[in-house]
């Protein structure tokens, strides 16, 4: 890849693009899957006691 | 398939397959990266902006992949009453939804320097933006519709109906005259495009299916221990 390459910015902007939108989704379903599971345990354990 | 009908045992199967979907998906991305920004070369009349191609066609793909998904999760809803068709169905949504933006994104971010324009009313671009428009209309039936049932139903419809979509958006550039190029990959003999950049783009395409089934399985996981907590709260709601 030759960053120097006339239009090498739309490049970048892309795979940045795609980085952060792909990074941003991941971290998203992650974040919700602990937090269901983390007040789901909570549920579960006060309906024990 | 009724065998994997049980949320407990697809948990069990999904827990034990995730760690080796995460890291197939890992791999498939650095040799596709390596493949798509170091040892492909540039084309000769798109220059290094071809590269772009390389997260543009899988996300692409995906988007109508994932839509095809939901498609057939409902209908065997419909069918079958499988109890996780639905929650595959409403959760695979909002990851096809980030692949159809990126296509489209992306796909504008290739347009400007090769057709000097960031978008056209052409009709692959116009069926992916209908695409786009069903993909916010599923979620926002899940979103608006407090009765699970029958956000359920209408949601299935939506899905069934938006999936003529698929076949016009494959098919546009045969059917009507199109500023986007035709099919280089999947069309009647074979690849037209040099293997140097076919390998790559295969490479991402099956990272991005490797990266869509591992989201999917832990938005799946998350979606029934969301439907389990919603049933333990009605259960004690009822008890007091």
């Amino acid at each position: 890849m030759d960053w120097s390459a006339a239009h090498a910015g739309f490049v970048t902007a892309s795979y940045l693009l795609s980085t952060i939108c792909i990074a941003g989704l991941v971290i998203y379903v992650f974040r919700r899957d602990a937090q269901a599971k983390k007040i789901l345990t909570q549920i579960e354990n006060s309906h024990r006691e | 398939m009724q065998q994997f009908a049980n949320p407990a045992r697809f948990l069990k199967i999904a827990n034990a397959v995730l760690p080796f979907v995460w890291t197939v998906t890992v791999i498939l991305f650095v040799i596709g990266l390596y493949g798509a920004l170091v040892s492909s070369p540039a084309d000769y009349q798109q220059g290094e902006t071809v590269r772009i191609m390389f997260v543009h066609v899988p996300a692409a793909w995906m988007a109508m992949f994932v839509y095809s998904v939901m498609a057939l999760a409902s209908a065997v809803a419909i069918i079958f009453r499988h109890p996780l068709a639905d929650v595959a169905a409403k959760t695979a949504a909002p990851i096809g939804a980030v692949f159809c933006f990126l296509a489209l994104a992306t796909g504008s971010l290739w347009g400007k320097p090769m057709w000097g324009a960031w978008w056209v009313w052409d009709a692959r671009l116009t069926s992916m933006f209908v695409l786009m428009l069903l993909y916010l209309g599923y979620i926002a039936i899940w979103q608006a519709i407090e009765e699970p049932g029958r956000a359920a139903m209408i949601a299935r419809i939506v899905a069934l109906v938006g999936f003529i979509n698929i076949p016009v958006i494959k098919f546009s550039v045969d059917w009507w005259n199109s500023l986007h190029q035709p099919a280089s990959v999947f069309k009647m003999g074979g690849p037209s495009i040099d293997a140097s950049m076919l390998w790559p783009l295969l490479v991402m395409g099956l990272a991005y299916t490797f990266l869509f089934l591992a989201l999917h399985l832990v938005c799946m996981r998350s979606e029934l221990a969301q439907r389990k907590l919603r049933t333990i709260l009605i259960a004690r709601g009822r008890a007091n």
